[in-house]
């Protein structure tokens, strides 16, 4: 027993420096961001192929692409102090760590001169929007005439050399056009304000390192400084990163309280109970021997370890406390520490088997959260169970003290809830009244998956993000159209029937802008129209007039032109397009879609365009995860309850079954009456219902055949409470989703205890005979 | 891609500001204590500036420079109205809301709008209060004074220190370099102006070899309120 402790005491000090070395090291960081729990299924062979092109991680790549910028604007009464600022502020960002790159679009012309000289070649093919549809209408002479006023006009941007490649100036339209087509604009003017952008991209290491925090904070002190320099200075910033920040200190900062409250709470309901040192050791050794197993297992299996997985670990608390009380009750007089264990010994095993069954089917559903908690659960239960099996008993026994109150309390609800005992028919039909409701509840019972109800908020990032849409049309909720295609000169033709079918919403507002690489590179069939229209309606009658102002040879300027095509060089140069080309899918974003129904309807008889809401397709990915996490429950009741028949034989297997299970029932009814949001996060705290609830039915059931049923329904009388305790907490947890986890768990526990009594427990008269020797024992 | 869009309003802006600049005749006056420049008569807020223009734009490989003559009308407060008379009507007006083109039809077609032209009257202002930051941003400043031999038409440059408070035919010479790394020198290599009371001559080089030669005379400096036509023309600038 001693040699075996020892090994495990020392598996443990490995699992800590393990543990701690992965942590400082950064090899293992803690995530808050609620979008990388999604699109990181598993994937093998063709799959991976496969799902690349799903929406789900179309939309994930994009959004990942966006959460490596970051947006601050800056807002001033005084333009020249704007600049200033702007400057300053974007030198400062440009030196932190980091920091890749910082722009300030309103103050500087980047690769103009490049980008002009890139479009001047193949300008016989480039029309705006507006010089097509005069040409189309047969209105070239406008055009004509625009373009001998440019000649002469003081702001013009004619030079020899554009003359000779686009003699009517067309390009200057084209560019212009296409700058509003991006719309964001680097300077506005608004309310007496001035406000510009500092843009900024993030080094690849800051999110993937954790390093996030640092920056923000660091970011955060430069922003008040500069505000705290000038008061008529304003700055909002935006950025999936100040989000993510925010949602991990929330959670962290929860996670610390409840795991602090829980365990101050347990130490002094074991002190209440033990009046002794040694049993609250032997709780802490439990507890703490399962997190460390869990958050080892956390760090050697998984890169990151999501912020609402520790949220969970935290939670275990409350799981792996029953097994050291169960324990720890049976009074010292019952036997040696063999013989003690013994008695608790099967019903650990059987419900850290039921318990291991539930998780494991978590790690079936298809998200990285399930699987990191059901890693977590997995390895920290099992680590509980070897420090009770191996630990514990090396330590020295200490009984109960019969006159606490808590166990006063616990001897008058015992009496009452013995007092109810329904019979095995009675038994049968709750339980197949459950057993249907809960799977008309499945199926009918409303669902919300919305991906906006899960996380915190921060009400100051939220205003700024929405200032900064609101001023500079950048950030916000961005929406993709998906273009697909084998040939890339097909999607650039769908690229553009979307915009020629957009353009009605974008003209009365609906949309504010879109963008997308038919755009920037018009297809060949449309570059070969417009040269087309070019030649019969501008060179053709108009060129002769205009050979008598320049000494260009015009009929000749088509001639020599190859159309622009989207080579991989060309895309390379144009950081803007990187994110919107993906394998035979391109992207088109829009900017400020006020209604999304129109757009889809817009563009629906455009076959191989597809709308991509982020938020719809997330939601919808959660849901289907809701609906695998529904299955597993299922499945692992049924397992349950299989091994429960095997063990009790048929019907107390059943009712052994019953208890969770009407449980989960009562937790989910409760959840709806209360108006808690039944999501994937509240199907997936019925199975902590379940496994804490199989655990009540497993340990009462099994002290009936061991004569231990009082101890037992005292230990389950304590591990409810601490239970109740380290959830009910999470029920305070300002963030959402664990405050729903919370609220169903304690509603489930609280059902599954009373359940264990009426489903498992056996005759008042049976308990007072059985428990006679502890009684003695105790006294 | 944003930044390179950006910078297309941004060439507008920087050639409409150049002009701007060049034509108020008061690039020199920041320091006209100390400068031959002092002879540089000063808008006052409300006062206005009118004179007649001629554009000689040379354009690299043409034998010709393309000619182009007019009126120009510059308000501080408002703006500048540049109506082209020859070699046909039209007029164009640079406001701090934008650029618009108006055909001899009485057409409007705006060139160029924005929050970046918000600076324009700022930048005037400035220039004309004998603020030097707004330029100084921009360009490097060097002023000459020129003893010019108006019956040969032959110049005699000094430096500014050596400026001889002399007579009639004394002038001035003001040269902008753009400061390195700014985006106006991606647009201009080079800006001298010169001129007596007002500027008279205004030379902007571009970096493709292209430059335009400015010609301004009969100015005068009157007060507000601007002429009726011209008001007009302003009402009607872009929103």
């Amino acid at each position: 027993m001693n040699v075996r402790a020892v090994i495990w005491f020392l598996c443990l000090i490995v699992m800590g420096v393990l543990t701690f070395w992965q942590i400082n090291a950064q090899n293992a960081k803690i995530d808050g961001d609620i979008l990388s729990l999604i699109g990181r299924e598993h994937h093998d062979g063709d799959a991976d192929q496969k799902d690349r092109l799903s929406d789900i991680n179309i939309v994930r790549d994009l959004l990942l692409s966006d959460a490596n910028q970051v947006i601050i604007m800056m807002s001033h009464p005084d333009r020249d102090q704007l600049e200033k600022a702007s400057r300053t502020l974007a030198q400062h960002f440009r030196d932190m760590d980091g920091t890749a790159s910082v722009s300030v679009p309103g103050f500087e012309t980047g690769d103009a001169r490049s980008l002009y000289g890139f479009y001047l070649d193949h300008a016989g093919g480039l029309l705006s929007q507006k010089d097509r549809d005069l040409l189309i209408n047969g209105d070239g002479q406008r055009i004509y005439k625009r373009a001998v006023q440019s000649l002469y006009a003081p702001s013009s941007m004619i030079s020899a050399q554009s003359l000779a490649s686009d003699p009517f100036s067309l390009l200057p339209g084209f560019l212009a056009e296409l700058g509003d087509k991006i719309g964001q604009s680097g300077l506005v003017h608004k309310d007496d304000h001035y406000g510009t952008p500092i843009i900024i991209t993030l080094a690849p290491h800051v999110r993937t390192s954790g390093f996030e925090a640092d920056w923000v904070k660091h970011a955060d002190d430069l922003i008040a400084t500069a505000t705290a320099s000038d008061d008529a200075l304003l700055i909002a910033k935006t950025g999936q990163i100040f989000f993510a920040v925010s949602e991990a200190s929330h959670a962290k900062s929860d996670v610390q309280r409840i795991a602090v409250i829980a365990t101050f709470g347990v130490i002094a309901m074991v002190v209440w109970v033990f009046m002794s040192p040694l049993p609250i050791l032997a709780a802490l050794l439990t507890v703490g021997s399962g997190l460390l197993a869990g958050i080892t297992a956390l760090v050697l299996v998984f890169d990151s370890i999501h912020a609402i997985a520790l949220v969970f670990g935290a939670s275990l608390i409350g799981i792996s406390i029953d097994y050291a009380l169960h324990y720890l009750v049976l009074p010292g007089s019952s036997g040696t520490d063999d013989t003690r264990l013994s008695h608790v010994r099967p019903g650990l095993r059987l419900g850290l088997l039921t318990t291991v069954c539930g998780f494991s089917a978590l790690a079936f559903t298809p998200t990285i959260l399930l699987a990191q908690i059901s890693v977590y659960s997995i390895a920290g239960l099992i680590a509980a169970y070897v420090t009770v099996a191996t630990i514990l008993p090396c330590l020295p026994a200490r009984n109960i003290r019969d006159r606490a109150a808590i166990r006063l309390i616990y001897q008058k609800i015992d009496t009452v809830l013995l007092a109810v005992r329904p019979s095995n028919g009675l038994r049968h039909v709750m339980l197949v009244l459950a057993t249907v409701a809960l799977i008309g509840a499945a199926f009918y019972l409303p669902a919300n998956d919305d991906i906006a109800a899960l996380g915190h908020g921060d009400d100051a990032l939220i205003a700024d993000a929405r200032i900064i849409a609101e001023t500079l049309g950048m950030g916000g909720n961005p929406q993709f159209i998906r273009v697909d295609g084998d040939n890339i000169q097909d999607r650039l033709e769908t690229g553009e029937a979307v915009r020629d079918a957009l353009r009605p919403l974008i003209t009365d507002r609906r949309i504010g802008s879109l963008f997308g690489l038919s755009d920037v590179i018009p297809s060949i069939s449309r570059q070969n129209t417009n040269r087309a229209l070019i030649t019969s309606q501008l060179i053709e009658p108009f060129g002769p007039q205009l050979q008598a102002v320049i000494p260009v040879d015009i009929s000749s300027t088509q001639d020599t032109k190859t159309p622009l095509e989207p080579a991989p060089k060309i895309l390379a140069a144009i950081p803007g397009l990187s994110g919107l080309q993906r394998g035979e899918t391109d992207i088109i974003r829009l900017n400020a879609v006020k209604d999304v129904d129109a757009v889809r309807d817009a563009i629906s008889h455009i076959g191989q365009a597809s709308l991509i809401n982020p938020r719809e397709t997330i939601t919808g990915q959660f849901a289907r995860y809701r609906v695998w996490a529904s299955i597993a429950l299922g499945v692992s009741l049924l397992v349950a309850g299989l091994v429960a028949v095997l063990r009790y034989g048929f019907p107390d297997g059943l009712h052994v079954v019953a208890a969770p299970l009407i449980a989960i029932l009562c937790a989910v009814s409760g959840a709806f009456v209360l108006g808690v949001t039944i999501n994937f996060f509240a199907i997936m705290s019925l199975f902590l219902v379940f496994a804490i609830g199989a655990d009540y039915a497993i340990f009462t059931s099994e002290s009936r055949q061991h004569g231990t049923q009082d101890a037992t329904r005292f230990a389950v009388f304590l591990s409810l409470i601490s239970s109740v305790l380290a959830f009910g907490l999470l029920a305070t947890s300002s963030v959402p989703v664990v405050n729903a986890i919370g609220t169903i768990i304690s509603i489930g526990l609280i059902s599954a205890w009373v359940l264990s009594y009426w489903m498992c427990a056996g005759h008042k008269g049976n308990d007072q005979r059985t428990t006679h020797p502890q009684s003695r024992g105790h006294q | 891609m944003t930044k390179s869009l950006q910078a297309t309003k941004q060439i507008i802006l920087h050639i409409a500001l150049i002009v701007f600049l060049a034509m108020t005749g008061h690039v020199a006056s920041a320091r006209a204590d100390a400068m031959p420049a002092a002879k540089l008569q000063q808008i006052g807020d409300g006062q206005y500036l009118a004179g007649v223009f001629r554009l000689d734009r040379y354009l690299a490989g043409f034998e010709q420079p393309l000619v182009s003559k007019g009126a120009f009308t510059l308000s501080p407060g408002d703006g500048l109205v540049w109506q082209n008379r020859e070699p046909f009507p039209d007029v164009t007006v640079m406001t701090d809301r934008g650029i618009t083109r108006i055909g001899d039809d009485g057409s409007r077609e705006t060139i160029a709008n924005g929050a970046q032209f918000n600076q324009f009257i700022t930048l005037i202002s400035a220039v004309l209060s004998g603020n030097w930051d707004a330029l100084s941003q921009h360009f490097t400043v060097t002023e000459r004074s020129v003893e010019m031999d108006v019956e040969k038409g032959v110049e005699n440059n000094a430096e500014t220190d050596d400026a001889t408070d002399g007579d009639s035919a004394s002038t001035w010479q003001i040269e902008l370099t753009p400061i390195a790394g700014r985006p106006i020198a991606d647009q201009i290599a080079h800006i001298t102006a010169s001129g007596r009371d007002f500027v008279d001559h205004v030379r902007i080089d571009k970096p493709t070899g292209d430059h335009d030669e400015i010609t301004l005379s009969n100015q005068t400096a009157a007060s507000l309120p601007l002429p009726d036509d011209i008001v007009a023309l302003l009402a009607g600038q872009v929103q």
